[in-house]
């Protein structure tokens, strides 16, 4: 069996390129600290998840940071910004695109993006404690943090974050899908149909 | 602005650094990446530094645009120097400012760790600098062609970069015509209240996709039409070639890395 037909991965190789273009309009949210950006490239891994299937989701994150790292780079020289992006992002777009195949309606979509963010914002808050803020500190050479601190930013600034990025996402994602909802059921028959 | 969106920070140059195989320019930064982490006293650095500025030198990109890649690192440098010249509490005593005491660790911790930094995105700059996008995901092909064995698929993840790379400018001329015809009709992309502000994202986001889903269709179409039947004997318009200053650039990266072996302490 082959990996992906044509097809998919040319619409996937497209919508990379359009999620690199979101992710580089990135803006901080107000109050956190601006380390923490927020962007649409979500966005597009999110409907190549759903018209495609969970793979093609997953690989536009992947696409989408890994040109993100080899034209804009790492400002530690080693891509973790990048690689917690890409959790991220998987940790919401996965759980979307499952709930929403097994109940295909404007609920279920709404229940997906609820699950998305939780997801999101769970796994966002342990990796950053165990894995990433320690692998901040490491490479920019910074003397470690003791767990309580960690543990300090991880609650006041990473959950609350993750949070209301997901929800700002579940919210622009929902008015685009409720506008393309047509067009998307149209490409989805005529996938069938092929 | 936008040209930095789409060629990254490739400088354009005929140096013997920008004609270097992708390949060798990969694992000579990949290797150089690594060994950074063997050095620990003044000999080792030195020899590290002397490697990756002879390796900026011999790019012939000026001194200023290689600067102009570490402009957003030095603040970090120099909060991580300060930062180790103040906590380390070890040796002897050098300087007692008021309630500040610098110690001789310190200092010495505080120039390692921050010329280990420098080094690494020093060296890790260079490869963008003088490597095109496209030579990098060519390189990157070459260099796991042997995990196709394991049924990774290197030649689909490759091309989906290259088709990525391909669209770029293009959806990003899109997205300005968008802009423009939108606020032609009355959108506000500029300020506005917030939930003004994500009605504009939308008005742009909507358009952007259909048209990218269309391109994406009838580029599989005319891929598929051309016969397009996946990477199993398809011939390259790029060919790499692998040169005998590849092999003198990588044996020094070795030489390097037996050196470093035998003067860390």
């Amino acid at each position: 069996m082959k990996f992906i037909n044509t097809r998919t991965f040319v619409a996937v190789g497209i919508l990379s390129a359009g999620a690199y273009l979101l992710m580089m309009l990135n803006f901080p949210l107000p109050p956190f600290p601006n380390f923490l950006l927020v962007d649409f490239s979500d966005i597009p891994a999110l409907f190549a998840a759903l018209l495609y299937g969970p793979l093609a989701g997953v690989l536009v994150e992947l696409l989408k940071n890994v040109l993100n790292y080899v034209l804009v780079g790492s400002a530690t020289g080693v891509p973790i910004g990048q690689i917690a992006n890409f959790t991220a992002g998987v940790a919401f777009i996965l759980p979307v695109s499952f709930i929403y195949r097994k109940a295909a309606s404007r609920k279920g979509m709404l229940l997906g993006l609820a699950a998305g963010t939780a997801t999101m914002v769970l796994i966002m808050s342990v990796l950053n404690y165990y894995v990433f803020l320690p692998a901040y500190t490491l490479f920019l050479g910074a003397p470690a943090m003791s767990a309580p601190e960690t543990k300090a930013l991880v609650i006041s600034a990473i959950l609350p974050f993750n949070a209301a990025k997901g929800v700002l996402m579940a919210v622009v994602f929902m008015l685009l899908f409720l506008r393309l909802r047509p067009w998307l059921q149209k490409q989805a028959a005529a996938r069938r149909a092929a | 602005m936008s040209n930095h969106l789409i060629i990254g920070q490739y400088v354009p140059g005929q140096s013997i650094i920008h004609r270097l195989d992708p390949r060798a320019k990969l694992l000579i930064v990949f290797a150089y990446v690594l060994i950074v982490f063997l050095a620990n006293n003044a000999a080792t650095y030195a020899l590290l530094s002397v490697f990756a500025f002879l390796f900026a030198a011999l790019s012939r990109i000026p001194f200023s645009y290689i600067m102009r890649g570490l402009r957003p690192v030095i603040w970090v440098v120099l909060f991580t120097f300060v930062l180790h010249v103040w906590m380390t509490k070890e040796g002897d005593v050098l300087y007692r400012i008021g309630a500040l005491t610098i110690y001789e660790e310190g200092v010495r911790q505080g120039i390692f760790i921050s010329l280990r930094f420098l080094l690494l995105v020093l060296m890790t700059t260079m490869l963008t600098l003088t490597t095109t996008p496209i030579e990098v995901t060519d390189g990157v092909e070459s260099l796991l062609g042997p995990l196709k064995k394991m049924r990774v698929p290197v030649h689909e993840l490759a091309l989906m970069m290259a088709i990525s790379l391909r669209f770029i400018p293009t959806l990003m001329e899109e997205t300005e015509k968008i802009m423009k015809a939108q606020a032609a009709r009355g959108v506000d992309f500029s300020g506005g209240r917030f939930s003004e502000r994500m009605k504009a994202i939308v008005s742009l986001l909507v358009p952007l996709f259909i048209s990218s889903f269309k391109r994406a269709d009838e580029l599989a179409t005319a891929m598929e039409a051309r016969g397009y039947r996946g990477g199993e004997g398809r011939t390259k318009f790029r060919q790499l070639a692998w040169k005998r200053t590849d092999t003198v650039f990588f044996a020094a990266v070795v030489l390097l890395a037996i050196l470093l072996c035998l003067l860390r302490s």
